[in-house]
């Protein structure tokens, strides 16, 4: 009898919260497609990265699991509260509370199996979208195979469970507290509006609106860890307080009678606001933080693919290029390798000079924005001590400038197919990175370079910027390029191999080059990294810097897409999920509110409004709604986001405007948005209209 | 025969073609200006059926209603909506107020739904919670106050737009004596200083004795007509009691 009277209600509860079923079904379907990527994920195979996916993601489903478990307990609760009238009949029928505590545990369990069942055949399909994206991220055929992994569904449950478990504990302890009064009385004491102190709390608004303000102003400025952190807590009682200042704001608003209210419908939609955000203060704090988390995952996650799409194919303009220490070294265990495994069109081995001074050093460290002012003295000259000690401890430059005869340089430019270029006896020119171009093309006026005969100065005939491998090997950043007569008063600094050959480079060849080399100084990724003392370097590339001995450009560019893909499906996975969560909450509030409070509805067609007009009054109440939360969450992410990614744009050269990722990444949410949007309203509008009842 | 407000025939059928279930069944009466007209019934009679199709609420399935020289059966949906704000009030056994609002603003609004200037908006709200002894409350919310003073701010936006017909669906059902016969009083008093035309639907004899005229319905037909004239109010009820006996009707509502 009470495995029925759970099952009826779950089969009402599933009506009245679609919305719900319809989350938990898209989290278990995340769940298990991500969770995949953990046990049964076939591009791992490829890639002897040390799990970094697996980190990522499982640190991911941690944050997720709270999320979901708060999203849970909170629809359990609501749930209760919603039916509190019915659960106080049961109770007056002689019905023992722990028997009604344990046909409504029985019923969330039943609702939660069916979305974990559904969500589970989504999870298979999903899979395979993911793995089909992943594949095609880093460049390899992916072949459609349904699998069926026991311990990928076993984490899924856990997850799932887990969730559960920590929601409805809470939720036990709830029940037990209530008695019948309580019960019977939940529904009519959630009408109340109590307000007391309203004059003092609307201060709260303009408080937060100022701190929000100097949180604009300060932000980019913040440096320490302290400060960053002070600002953040403040940020986060902020957000709760502005809901309470806003309220507050609004019934003062409307107590002191101000002329917008005598518009239209605005004093129904206003007290309607205000009471909603009333009692979901909290609540609505909280979705704002879900929101900022959200805003801000997808924007990091974007400025990585866009970085992967854009720049990383302009990283390895050579198909295969080798540095080595040793000036004078032949490369010839290298050249035997690359000959064995590949169709060789064309080996060139060649040195990078140094004149052991580092003039083209400090003008870089003073004069980029990466540095800022960090390295010059106060009236803005370079502070030679501080660049000597940063060059030679940082690895950012070699100690020393780094300078390229004008012969190698073309027999470069020819290999990558650029044009070839010339340079007079008494001119010389500089190579640089793309990003890099804006900032150094006027460098040529500040350089000294002596001439051949050390007495005369070259003169600039230009700055080039085309890729160039300019993270360590033809120099980090810049490469002077001189007229080849200069090299001789020289001396060469490392040696470089460059490479070009027929076709693909097979899977495994970077492996085999590092294997030339012994044990020591290999990265997580088992690669040969240099040691970025004295003559290695590897440019001033941050965020995502790649500096490697051996670099086959067909082996590295997935291997660097998939390490970057470890960031950015996990952030997303965040993103997605935290969205939901978030809309969710939304939308079951709304759409229970709107069965709760049809009366409200049908007073004001008897007062004479028509059906259009009531529906516009519902969109207009649903959107400040949903508004509210994501407005909010845009002012305050955007701070961060827009400092983030100017700085990302600056160090990695992605060509795009800044605020673009900021702009995707709203664009990105308002889809979602505008989708649970949609669906709030056409079931709000069919509770309201609905006759009887 | 004056034409304030005519029910010809009007006939309401619930269900399908094997199972109708007639509600109201060919009634037919007007109603005066000014009039203070009840409808009494035991329960299933079809005297809310009626009060609904009157207030456009629901649609007759057969007959016409005339408000002068309007049909409302013959209007559109939007047309009913501009009807019903310009034409209609409303009083409730629920009271029916919006509780996010106080008692003030339940009474703006309604007037502000009608497009109004903010000062012409403040006079009528005013006067009408003046005129229902209701100032004291007007900043409170309806959680806040009792059951007779929530009736009286709902008489209140009823009658705020002036409409040309009050309906009051079992207005007592949810009061006191005490605060019921305050309400009536008070409907007594609008109907003659204001002028105000009502039309209340109760099955309490009390209530209606206060009423000019009543018509008594039953299975969906009027049967019966008492009209108050000059009687005193307690010999009024006596002739309400005798025709409710001969139905068999409520006793137990004496008070």
């Amino acid at each position: 009898m009470f495995g029925k009277l759970a099952f009826r209600n779950m089969k009402r509860s599933a009506r009245d919260y679609l919305v719900y079923i319809l989350t938990m079904t898209v989290v278990t379907a995340l769940m298990y497609a991500f969770n995949s990527l953990i046990f049964q994920n076939d591009v791992n195979q490829y890639f002897e990265l040390e799990a970094i996916m697996e980190v990522m993601i499982g640190l991911a489903t941690f944050f997720i699991v709270l999320i979901v478990a708060w999203l849970i307990n909170y629809m359990v609760r609501f749930m209760l509260e919603k039916r509190s009238g019915e659960f106080g009949i049961y109770l007056l029928l002689g019905m023992k509370k722990k028997m009604i505590a344990r046909i409504y545990m029985r019923e969330n369990i039943l609702l939660g199996g069916l979305s974990f069942l559904i969500g589970l055949v989504f999870g298979i399909l999903l899979r395979q979208v993911l793995l089909a994206v992943m594949f095609s991220m880093v460049r390899m055929e992916y072949h459609l195979k349904i699998s069926f992994h026991y311990w990928t569904i076993l984490m899924t449950i856990l997850c799932y469970a887990g969730c559960y478990l920590l929601a409805l504990f809470r939720c036990k302890r709830k029940f037990k507290k209530m008695n019948i009064h309580d019960l019977m009385d939940e529904k009519r004491r959630n009408e109340e509006i109590k307000e007391n102190g309203e004059g003092f709390k609307r201060l709260f608004l303009p408080l937060s609106i100022l701190f929000i303000l100097s949180f604009w102003a300060v932000f980019s400025g913040l440096s320490n860890a302290g400060e960053i952190a002070l600002f953040l807590i403040g940020l986060v009682v902020t957000i709760y307080l502005f809901y309470m200042g806003l309220s507050a704001w609004i019934i003062c608003y409307v107590r002191k009678k101000g002329n917008r209210i005598y518009q239209g419908q605005n004093l129904f939609l206003l007290r309607q606001f205000a009471s909603k955000v009333r009692t979901m203060q909290f609540t609505m704090g909280t979705l704002t933080a879900l929101f900022t988390l959200a805003l801000m995952g997808a924007s990091i996650a974007l400025m990585f693919s866009d970085y992967e799409n854009t720049v990383l194919e302009e990283k390895f303009p050579f198909d295969i290029q080798v540095n080595s220490v040793e000036p004078m070294d032949d490369f010839a265990d290298e050249i035997e390798v690359i000959e064995e495994n590949t169709e060789v069109q064309k080996l060139y081995s060649y040195q990078i000079y140094t004149d052991n001074q580092n003039q083209v050093n400090s003008w870089m460290v003073t004069h980029l924005r990466a540095w800022g002012t960090m390295y010059q003295n106060k009236d803005g000259s370079p502070n030679a001590k501080k660049i000597e000690k940063m060059l030679e401890s940082e690895g950012v430059y070699c100690t020393y400038d780094t300078y390229m005869g004008i012969t190698d340089y073309n027999e470069l430019r020819e290999m990558l197919g650029y044009d070839k270029t010339a340079i007079n006896d008494g001119e010389y020119l500089v190579h640089i990175k793309p990003r890099l171009y804006e900032e150094v093309k006027d460098i040529g006026k500040d350089l000294q370079i002596a001439d051949a005969t050390g007495e005369g100065k070259l003169s600039c005939a230009g700055v080039f910027r085309e890729p160039f491998s300019q993270d360590g090997h033809n120099g980090g950043d810049y490469v002077v390029v001189v007229p080849d007569q200069v090299l001789e008063r020289m001396t060469p600094y490392y040696a470089e191999l460059a490479a070009d050959i027929k076709g693909e480079a097979p899977l495994g060849l970077n492996k085999k080059l590092d294997a030339l080399t012994d044990d020591e100084g290999r990265d997580s990724t088992s690669h040969v990294v240099p040691e970025l003392e004295g003559n290695s370097c590897c440019g001033s590339d941050n965020i995502i810097s790649y500096a490697a001995v051996n670099l086959v450009r067909d082996n590295l560019i997935p291997e660097v897409k998939f390490m970057l893909a470890s960031l950015i499906i996990p952030l997303f996975y965040i993103g997605l999920v935290f969205v939901c969560v978030a809309v969710t909450v939304l939308s079951v509030q709304q759409l229970s509110d709107s069965a709760k409070y049809k009366f409200r509805y049908d007073v004001l067609a008897k007062l004479g409004l028509e059906r259009e007009q009531i529906h516009r009054l519902i969109r207009k109440q649903l959107g400040a709604y949903y508004l509210c939360p994501a407005a909010l969450a845009i002012i305050i992410s955007g701070k961060m986001i827009l400092s983030m990614s100017k700085g990302f744009v600056i160090m990695t050269g992605v060509p795009v405007i800044s605020s673009s990722f900021f702009v995707k990444s709203i664009a990105l949410f308002f889809g979602i948005y505008a989708v649970y949007y949609v669906v709030t309203y056409i079931g709000f509008v069919r509770n309201v209209d609905e006759k009887g009842r | 025969m004056s034409n304030y407000i005519r029910v010809c025939d009007v006939e309401k059928y619930y269900g399908n073609k094997s199972n109708v279930t007639k509600a109201v069944d060919r009634v037919s009466f007007c109603v005066e200006k000014g009039e203070f007209v009840g409808v009494m019934g035991a329960s299933g009679s079809g005297k809310t059926t009626l009060l609904n199709m009157l207030a456009t609420i629901d649609r007759v399935t057969a007959g016409h209603i005339y408000y002068e020289n309007t049909d409302i059966t013959e209007l559109k949906e939007d047309e009913l909506s501009e009807f019903r704000k310009k034409n209609l009030g409303f009083v409730f056994q629920e009271y029916n107020l919006l509780d996010t609002l106080t008692i003030e603003e339940n009474i703006i609004l309604a007037l502000t739904i009608q497009g109004g200037k903010k000062q012409e908006i403040r006079q009528e709200c005013d006067q009408i919670l003046r005129l229902l002894g209701i100032v004291d409350i007007r900043e409170k919310f309806p959680y806040q106050v009792s059951g007779g003073q929530k009736q009286r701010c709902a008489c209140a936006r009823a009658l705020v737009n002036h409409p040309r017909l009050l309906l009051a669906d079992e207005p007592t059902g949810a009061l006191d004596s005490r605060s019921a016969q305050t309400l009536l009083e008070t409907f007594t008093d609008l109907n003659q200083t204001m002028g105000a035309t009502i039309l209340m639907v109760t099955h309490d004899a009390f209530s209606s004795s206060y009423c000019n005229r009543i018509l008594f319905l039953k299975d969906g037909k009027i049967f019966h007509e008492l009209v108050r004239g000059d009687k005193p109010r307690k010999i009024f009820l006596q002739e309400i009691l005798d025709v409710l006996s001969l139905t068999g009707g409520e006793l137990s509502d004496v008070r």
